[in-house]
């Protein structure tokens, strides 16, 4: 049967997918420092070197509180253009958007330098800060794909209903609106930290002396023998993304199911 | 008529009044600055200072100088081998899960072809230089099969292992798209296809294809756009030979501080893309007007 | 049945010359009419005409371009939809899904902090009332298309509005429900005594459900009146093609007297028509005479006409059952019109091609010009 070689080819393109994801707790319990085959032995002990190396913590912090900062500021972002584009018709609104999504298509290092030369030509110190405002540029457009998809699907009168029955835009908004795509704002707010999380170029252009989690993990690629530490790293934050990635998909999924929608797939 | 000029403006004035927020955000953090490094690549630079005089000598250096030529020409060749690789390699997975899986199986699929790209991109692009280094899987498993003598060289460090990196790294921004188009395809056109006699080959490429088109066009774009700004694969996996036009403009910024040449070499790469971009939706402008 | 209070002749709902505009579309176009408290009013028309935008100006969700729209007396025009003293049942339900069905059914009350008791018990008053008692704790997504509409007449009704708006509950519904619900409907509006107005394109449902009906074509409307008028009397060749079948045939006005129109009508001959049985379309169009399909009789062997009769020739038969359609052309015409006959026991379907008799009377037609 023809579906036969498709799967197959299917299969063989899932392992090009994973081939390297699979090979990062291989090293990250491998008892080498040097990164390559044959393996050597199983040890734990690039785990137990992790807790005390020295800048992972400072820049954990600092990721943190960036992606935590631009998942609330992105989704926030969001929720206003979500909501514009789907309820609202307005002058230059094809325009409007467009600017909002283009950071969806423009190459990461484009923004990076130019948010760069405005910040450093006004005097703003670089900073956790310049970071933030960076990541929320480039998240915001993922953040208005989902929370558009969510607002799609409320069918328009039970928002008129609730005005119908006696509630104003705001508690409207507060008691059907927002219960409603509320699974599409967790989606949001999950997949926005984690790609902030994930960013590497723009905190490596707006940090300045602070240092995130990405760029200690570059700056440790220089140095062969703290490699190790980084694939165990590596494979915690390989864990917890799916993690998070499966909390968010079963959010979407369950918001789709609310709303009565019908599952188009995928969280682009 | 006053009554309804007020009630449309009502609809507009609340839309604008919403959509502001995050529009002055992207106006201020997106529109003017990348109008400024416009700006700044007609400027001239001075060795602590920007000098506020306009030039053309950016371009011409950027344009002319075989250095940055060179890397100009070869992102471009990058961006586009990894773009028709991604997306010929993209195409029958996507077309796989749309047709041959079942229907509840699908956002399994769709969910484990997307999870890798969540992954950290660094440490990814990181382990494909295990993967194709000399001591790497690709050569130790040969070596130990006794397909080859010595480690193969070729590699890493060049361009073969950045097109490589990066169809890895797209996949997902490839597949979804045309999956997407795919989907939307109603099943009794196919069989109106082969009803009127067309084998399921000649179906395919008379009703699926152009009808798939739009989501090939997308990926193609979401993949090719991007890939040419890519910095930390090349950074890494590229080698010298395999330096990319990101590279050059973080140098310029980060390393030379010489920011009207690195703006010139910016926006001409985006200019490329722009272009290119455009001819390639002119081209394909047949296959994505709506039916309605 | 409920006997029915009258309506009390109060005006509820008055339009005064209400138009709106969608950028260049004219939707509504000088709409004035009057609604009566207490009755049952239905929107009549094709799709398109303009019957949803209408009843949305009344529930405050569109807004006029001009004229002014009094609910109860005060002009609406500033009243947002939240304060006006009505309530909407809407075509796709609006159930909230993440609600149980006694919340969507008290979302309205939350307004007025009642007590948890005062508050359940006027919750289960209303379920009680549509016929879903005990169906409170229900979650609002696990129930049917019936009862899904049923909540949101609850829901509506437990506010105790003056007007109750209801856009095309019944087209989501398969034949037997919708019949089922129309008795319903008209129920529990003698029983609640509120103003319905009920906007359909089903003119079959607004003939059975309503006190009165306006017809609405693009954007005006065409006819107010009630169900028997608008069927027996309709003021134009339009109303009366959109309502039932209509036959036509070509006629000639003759003169006219204070109490009399003299026609000259194709097949009939020379006839009388009472001017209340003349439609006032804009004179100067060639007039017709309309006959609607069970007004004229077909004669069998033998029997006689009590008033007057003609001769026909049967073209079409189409046997429905109870009914037979003849489509028949009378002497004297050229143009095919359209009688039904009962199938009475011992009444025999007749052939094509058979010569018959048909007995007519001057009452059953209707004048148009
Ligand atoms: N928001 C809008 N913007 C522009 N035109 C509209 C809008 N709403 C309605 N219209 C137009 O106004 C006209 C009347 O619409 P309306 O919904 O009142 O029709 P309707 O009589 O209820 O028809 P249906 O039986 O199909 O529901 C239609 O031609 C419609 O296209
Ligand atoms: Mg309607």
């Amino acid at each position: 049967m023809k579906g036969g070689w498709f799967k197959l080819y299917a299969l063989a393109y899932l392992v090009f997918l994973y081939a390297p994801i699979v090979l990062l707790p291989m090293f990250a319990f491998n008892d080498a420092t040097v990164i390559a085959f044959p393996l050597n032995g199983f040890t734990t002990k690039w785990f137990s070197e992790m807790w005390v190396a020295p800048g992972l913590w400072p820049a954990l912090k600092n990721s943190m509180i960036i992606a935590i900062s631009t998942a609330v500021i992105a989704t926030a972002l969001g929720i206003f253009a979500a909501r514009a584009s789907t309820r609202y018709k307005f002058p230059g609104k094809a325009g409007i958007m467009g600017l909002i999504m283009l950071p969806l298509v423009l190459p990461e290092i484009i923004v990076a330098v130019s948010l760069l030369v405005v910040l450093l030509g006004i005097g703003v110190p670089l900073s956790i800060f310049t970071v933030i405002l960076g990541h929320v540029l480039m998240t915001t457009p993922f953040t208005i794909a989902i929370l558009s998809s969510a607002f799609q699907s409320l069918d328009r009168s039970l928002e008129e209903a609730a005005y119908d029955l006696g509630e104003t835009p705001v508690s409207a908004f507060r008691l059907v609106i927002l219960p409603l795509v509320m699974p599409g704002i967790i989606s949001s707010l999950l997949i926005s930290f984690t790609i902030s999380l994930d960013e590497f170029i723009i905190a490596f252009f707006l940090g300045g002396t602070q240092v995130t989690l990405p760029v200690y993990i570059f700056s440790q690629f220089r140095f062969p023998q703290s490699v190790p530490v980084i694939m165990a790293l590596g494979t915690i934050l390989v864990a917890l993304s799916i993690l998070l990635l499966s909390i968010a998909e079963y959010f979407r999924r369950r918001g789709i199911a609310k709303s009565g929608g019908k599952d188009t797939g995928g969280f682009l | 008529m006053k009554r309804s000029a007020r009630g449309a403006g009502t609809e507009a004035s609340s839309g604008l009044l919403l959509v502001s927020p995050p529009a002055i955000y992207a106006l201020v953090l997106l529109a003017a600055p990348l109008a400024t490094i416009i700006l700044y690549s007609f400027f001239t630079d001075g060795y602590l200072e920007v000098i506020r005089e306009f030039t053309l000598a950016n371009y011409w250096e950027t344009w002319v100088n075989p250095l940055y030529r060179t890397v100009m020409l070869r992102s471009l060749l990058v961006s586009v081998l990894v773009t028709a690789a991604t997306v010929l390699l993209a195409f029958p997975v996507a077309y796989f899960v749309s047709f041959h899986v079942d229907p509840s199986r699908k956002s399994l699929w769709l969910f484990l072809i997307t999870i890798p790209f969540w992954t950290s991109y660094l440490i990814r692009v990181f382990l494909w230089k295990v993967i194709l280094g000399y001591n790497g899987v690709v050569n130790s498993g040969l070596l130990s099969l006794g397909i080859i003598d010595e480690p193969l060289t070729f590699l890493l460090y060049n361009t073969n292992s950045v097109v490589i990196t990066l169809a890895h790294a797209y996949a997902p921004f490839a597949i979804l798209p045309i999956f997407v188009a795919l989907e939307k395809i109603d099943r009794s056109l196919l069989e109106a296809g082969q009803d009127l006699g067309e084998t399921k080959f000649a179906t395919f490429c008379r009703v699926t294809l152009p009808l798939a088109m739009p989501g090939v066009v997308a990926s193609v774009l979401i993949v090719f756009i991007p890939t040419i700004g890519d910095y930390v694969t090349p950074q890494l996996v590229g080698g010298p030979e395999g330096r990319m036009v990101a590279n050059l403009i973080q140098l310029q910024y980060l390393r030379l501080d010489n920011y009207p040449l690195g703006s010139a070499i910016a926006v001409s790469a985006m200019g490329i893309v722009a272009i290119i971009s455009l001819i390639f939706l002119g081209l394909t402008r047949r296959y994505l007007r709506a039916p309605k | 049945m409920i006997p029915k209070p009258a309506a009390s002749g109060q005006t509820m709902i008055e339009f005064k010359d209400v138009h709106k505009w969608y950028g260049d579309y004219h939707a509504l176009r000088g709409i004035s009419a009057t609604i009566r408290a207490g009755e049952f009013f239905s929107l009549l028309g094709p799709s398109g005409c303009g019957k949803t935008t209408l009843l949305r100006t009344i529930a405050g969700f569109e807004g006029i371009s001009e004229g002014v729209v009094l609910i109860d007396g005060k002009d609406a025009t500033d009243i947002p939809p939240n304060k006006r003293p009505t309530n909407m049942v809407f075509q796709s339900y609006a159930i909230f899904p993440h609600l149980t069905v006694a919340q969507n059914v008290g979302f309205g009350l939350r307004k007025q902090r009642l007590a948890k008791a005062d508050l359940d018990a006027r919750v289960a008053e209303a379920l009680e009332m549509v016929g879903l008692k005990g169906y409170g704790a229900r979650a609002a997504h696990a129930l049917s298309g019936g009862q899904r509409q049923r909540v949101a007449l609850a829901r509506a009704l437990i506010l105790k509005p003056k007007v109750l708006l209801l856009d095309e509950p019944l087209s989501a519904l398969d034949k037997k429900m919708r019949e089922q619900m129309q008795v319903e409907l008209i129920k529990l509006q003698r029983q609640v005594g509120i103003t319905f107005i009920l906007v359909t394109h089903d003119q079959e449902e607004a003939l059975v459900m309503s006190d009165r009906i306006a017809v609405m074509f693009e954007g005006e409307i065409a006819q107010l009146s009630d169900a028997e008028t608008l069927y027996r009397r309709p003021n134009s060749r339009r109303v009366a093609d959109f309502i039932g079948t209509m036959n036509f045939l070509p006629a000639e006005v003759i003169s006219e007297t204070a109490g009399s129109i003299e026609v000259e009508a194709q097949g009939f001959g020379r006839i009388h028509v009472d001017p209340k049985q003349a439609a006032s379309e804009a004179p100067g169009k060639s007039a017709s005479i309309g006959f609607r399909p069970e007004t004229l009789t077909i004669l069998h062997e033998g029997q006689q006409a009590t008033d007057r009769e003609v001769g026909a020739v049967i073209e079409e038969v189409v046997y429905y059952g109870d009914m037979t359609y003849y489509d028949v052309k009378i002497d004297g015409t050229q143009k095919m019109v359209r009688l039904s006959m009962r199938n009475v026991f011992g009444r025999p379907v007749l052939d094509r091609g058979a010569r018959t008799r048909i007995a007519w009377s001057p009452g059953a037609l209707v004048l148009f010009r």
